[in-house]
Parts: C-alpha cells; structure tokens; sequence
C-alpha cells in the first residue's frame, strides 16, 4: 500500500484563508464610523460615550444572544421584545403593586419570559407550526397581554433592587453599569457554550442539517425547547437591564426590538438560515448599530437617517456575505 | 491494492442473518418472506429492480423500519430494532444516500457528531465539555488508517469534494460500527474518480475486518467490490450470486426476472 492516497487528486482544500468577508465587513464599517465620528466630533472618542454606547445597547444585545441560538437552529422569534416587555410588567407591577419581595418579583419576571420562550418552542415542535409563524402570532398575543395586564400604565416607583444593574462603579473615571458588565458576561459564556460544550455544536448541527442531526441521534426538539427557553430567560435579564436603566416598567417597550435584535445577528456574520455564525459577531453587530446611533446624533444628523444607514449595512452585510459564500 | 479476499468456510457463524421478512403497507406487499445472510468480512452487494423491496430489506437491517413478522439475528442472538439509533447501539452503521453529513462543520466535528468526546474529570460531563484536541487527534489517527487524504480535520466539511464528503461519512461509520457497515448507494453521486476513491474506502473498511452490505444500482461498481451478491426480487431473495462466475448481463436478467435463478448453472451461484 504505498500508492498515494485516492483523495489526494480532489482539489487542494483552501486551509488558510482570511477571516470571511462576512466578518471582515463589519469591522471595517465599524472602524470606519469611529474615525469618521471621531474627526466630526470631539465628544465622540471618550471612554464616558463608549460606556453610554454600551449602556444603550446593553438590553438589545442580551436579547440578541437569545436571538442567535434561535437563528443557529434555523429558527427565528419576531416576539422577543414583547415578551421582555411583559416580563419588565411582570417585575415591576408584582414588587410594586403586590409587594412581593422584590428578588421574587425579578424570578417571577424570569419565569415569564422563559414560559413564552418555552411555549414558543412547543408550537413550533407539536403542532409543527413554523417559527416566523408561531412567534408572529406571540407577537399579537403577548402585546395585547401587556397592554391589559399593566392596563396600559407605566408602572414606576420602583424598589432598589429592580434599578441595581444601573448602578455603576468606575474604571480609570469612566462610569459602568453593572448591566454592561452582565451583557459582556452573558456573550461570554454563550461563546463557550456554543463553542466548547456538545450541546453548542449540536446547535450548530440542527441548523446545518437537521436530517443529518436527527441521524446521529441528537435529539432535535428536545434541543429546539431547550433554546428557545434559555432565550426566553435571557429575554428576562434583558427586561431587568431595561428596568434599571429605564426606572420603570413600561407596556410599550421593546417593539422593534424583534427587528433590531435581527439586525445586530445578521450583522454580525450569522446566517439566517441556521447553522453558521458567531455569537461575538451577534455583540459586535450591536456595537454597530449602537456607535453609528450615537455617532449620528453627536454630529447632529437627523433620526430619520440613523434607520437609513442601519437599513443600509443591513444590505451590504448580507449581500457581501452572499458574495463571499459564492466565491467559496 | 487490497488485501485478497480468502472467503470464510460456509461454516463460520453469520454476522447477520434475517429470516422470512413480511413487511405489508395496506395492499402493498414490500417484504414477502424476505431471507438475508451476511457473513464476516465480506462485501454483500443487495441489489434489486426499483420497486423489488431492497430498501425495505435494508430498513428493516438498519432498524428503520420494523417488519411485521419473520426474525433477526446478530452474531446469532436474536434481535428486533425500534430505530435506527437502537441498531447503531448494537454497532450497526448506516451510511444514507443523502450524505448526512452538516456542511459547514469540521471533518473531526462531524466524524464525532452526536458521539463527542469529553473532557475527562466531573467538570467535563457535567458541562458537557469537548475535548477538542483528542477528537483532532483521533479523526487524524483514523482517517489516516483509511489512508484517507486530508490536511486538516479541521477543515469545514462543505470545502471538500464530493468523493471526500462521502468519504467522510464514510470513515465515521467504519469508526464506529462494531458489527456492520451498510450502505446506501455511496457512489450514486460521484464521478468516475471520485467513485473509485470510495469503493477503494469501502474495501478498506472490509479489510479492517467489517462487513459491509452495499446496496447499489452501479453493477460495474457492484462487480469491482462485491464478494458476494443477493439478488432481490418481488419482496424477497431471488438468488445469491458469485460475481467472479457470473456475467453482468446474466446478473441483470436474473434481477429483472429474465432468468429464473433455478436456471443458472450451480456454479454461479454463491454458496
């Protein structure tokens, strides 16, 4: 047996490449904003703007992890921000309006957001209803529910424990809410799961091939109620970032944030049809839209244009993409 | 190339044995008292007519389908699959025509899918942890006893060539089967080339000591590989053949039904 190898005569496969276009993009529009921003406007460039940027995007950006691990398998949920909304009301009304210690009324918070996120699942496991479908009609569902569960009130007054994470401590002089920190830790572990844990790469998998998944024995739907859960509480830490920030419980919050979350995904490299992606990339794709949001209004550009631009890379993110993935 | 095969005494045990097979789906008869044998170390190539019942046969063997009576046997115990996981726990894999293979992950990911190795210690079960560089290193060892030819496990599956894709899926059932290898088809989407490169992997998998059922339509493949064929016609076996006493056309008539098996001369057939 010292003939080569058959496989040899197949096409050298490309081993070392640069980081996709995919990827790549998106840095470079990021880089290109700050040095713009930065030129246009000395308040732009200071760790105090970073910091507020962050604080911004903080509660998008939880939401958006929950929103890539539904996006990995292939799945979607347009009622993201309504369900976090229902669980701020959920927060607020129980720690106000009960009394209920206030820790409890954050875990009550928790299991709402997790019981859509679970209900969701089930819709979409038992009765085969597709996600775009099934969390539309959440959508409808839970927006009505907010609105006659807080009986349309912004609910306010709120006990110190609800508002702790928009508390901040410094470094260097440059205040940080402690929410920003949770954001940052939340991306953290959700890289190592996806990454370094079984489950992650079964994630991976379901998205990819499902057909393939189902025959190595992964369990499919056990896995799809299992993240649309954990989404479902990320959903909840979100409403508690918001709750602080905010300082109230508010029924009309969170509305387009099913679509915002969408765009931090897609910008930051991950398919939407399952299977590829990067969380990281989901937090840099928030870190996109929350500099050229803030970098826009310090140079006095109109709000109408902050959606244009967004609306803009949205585009240029995917079609490049598409390109990269062609030449591949 | 390959090692000779040195065919076993008709004596030695069976790896897999089915008897008298009925499968019905409403008036549909699919399996009509289907017999199968499946010795150590050979190639069984399973072919049939479209419509003759193989791949109710070959569901049945990968636990795909349950029949509604008749018995199977592994290694001489009797068994009775609920599903194709059930068959893959008794070291049963199954190779499927649609590559099930998830593109855009490693060849080591997708060689260990479902089965990944963890990191050692509580900590590792407990969160599931990978142990990437010892599934790195195992891919590497095994694709290289296959003699396959990859730089990098590493590399995503969907950078690879046809041939090499089903290769892999190819390599991750010989790694794990324990009993049998079947296949479905593996060289139905290849090129000439590329077609050659598995049948010289499906070899080497037999060489390592595993059986292989192949199930395919390519007789000049079937005939290149096979030690052994068994012909399936209207729901069970027709025949048994000796593909180095038979022709390719005779294998054909027998398949369709031109020639009655009990036509063939002894010697064609295969003990």
């Amino acid at each position: 047996m010292t003939q080569p190898a058959p496989a040899s005569t197949a096409p050298p496969p490309r081993r070392f490449q640069l980081p996709s276009l995919s990827t790549l993009g998106p840095l470079i529009a990021l880089l290109i904003a700050v040095i713009v921003f930065s030129s246009q406007s000395p308040r732009f460039f200071s760790g105090t703007n970073f910091s507020l940027i962050l604080q911004q995007i903080s509660y998008t950006a939880v939401l958006a992890i929950g929103q890539t691990l539904i996006i990995l398998i292939a799945g979607i949920d347009l009622s993201i921000g309504i369900v976090m909304a229902l669980g701020g009301l959920v927060m607020a009304k129980l720690a106000t309006q009960s009394g209920l210690n206030p820790l409890l009324a954050i875990g009550a918070g928790f299991l709402t957001t997790m019981f859509f996120g679970f209900l969701n699942s089930q819709i979409i496991t038992r009765l085969r209803v597709p996600p775009f479908i099934a969390t539309l009609g959440m959508l409808g569902i839970v927006t009505a529910l907010n609105q006659t569960y807080s009986g349309s009130q912004t609910l306010s007054n709120l006990p110190p424990a609800l508002t702790a994470l928009g508390n901040t401590f410094k470094i260097g002089g440059t205040a940080i809410t402690y929410g920003t920190v949770l954001m940052l830790v939340l991306y953290l572990i959700a890289w190592f799961v996806l990454s370094e844990t079984a489950p992650g790469r079964h994630v991976y998998a379901v998205g990819n091939n499902p057909e393939a998944a189902r025959l190595s024995g992964i369990p499919i739907n056990r896995l799809t109620v299992t993240v649309y859960t954990v989404a479902g509480l990320l959903y909840g830490i979100a409403a508690l970032i918001l709750v602080a920030r905010t300082g109230v419980g508010d029924p009309n919050a969170g509305q387009t944030d099913n679509l915002d979350s969408i765009t931090a995904v897609v910008l930051g490299g991950t398919s939407l049809f399952g299977g590829r992606g990067n969380v990281l990339g989901t937090l840099l794709g928030a870190i996109i839209v929350g500099v050229f949001r803030n970098g826009l209004q310090l140079i006095g550009i109109a709000s109408v244009y902050q959606s244009l631009i967004t609306g803009i890379l949205i585009i240029a993110a995917v079609a490049l993409d598409q390109v990269s993935r062609r030449k591949g | 190339m390959t090692a000779p095969y040195n065919p076993p005494a008709p004596a030695a045990p069976l790896v897999m044995e089915a008897r008298n097979l009925v499968k019905k789906y409403g008036s549909v008869i699919a399996m009509n008292g289907a017999d199968f044998e499946l010795r150590p170390g050979e190639i069984l190539a399973v072919i049939g007519d479209n419509g003759a019942g193989k791949s109710s046969l070959i569901k049945a063997l990968s636990g795909a389908t349950i029949p509604d009576s008749g018995e199977m046997f592994l290694d001489g115990q009797q068994i009775a699959f609920r599903s194709p996981i059930d068959a893959r726990r008794n070291g049963i894999e199954t190779v499927y025509q649609d590559l099930a293979v998830a593109p855009a992950m490693t060849i080591a990911e997708n060689l260990f899918l479902g089965r990944e190795i963890l990191k050692p210690g509580p900590l590792g079960r407990l969160f599931r942890l990978l142990d990437k560089k010892k599934m790195h290193d195992e891919a590497t060892r095994h694709m290289q006893g296959l003699q396959f030819a990859i730089k990098s496990m590493r590399q995503p599956v969907e950078t690879l060539s046809g041939g090499q894709r089903q290769g892999v899926a190819v390599a991750r059932s010989a790694a794990f089967a324990r009993h049998v290898v079947i296949m479905d088809e593996p060289t139905a989407a290849l090129g000439v080339r590329e077609g050659n490169m598995v049948l010289d992997l499906i070899r080497k998998v037999r060489d390592s000591g595993l059986p292989v059922i192949l199930i395919s339509h390519n007789m000049p493949h079937v005939f290149e590989v096979a030690d052994r064929i068994h012909v399936h016609r209207m729901g069970k076996r027709a025949a048994i053949l000796d593909p180095k006493r038979i022709s390719m056309a005779d294998t054909v008539s027998v398949m369709t039904g031109a020639i009655r098996p009990e036509d063939l001369s002894a010697d064609m057939l295969a003990g």
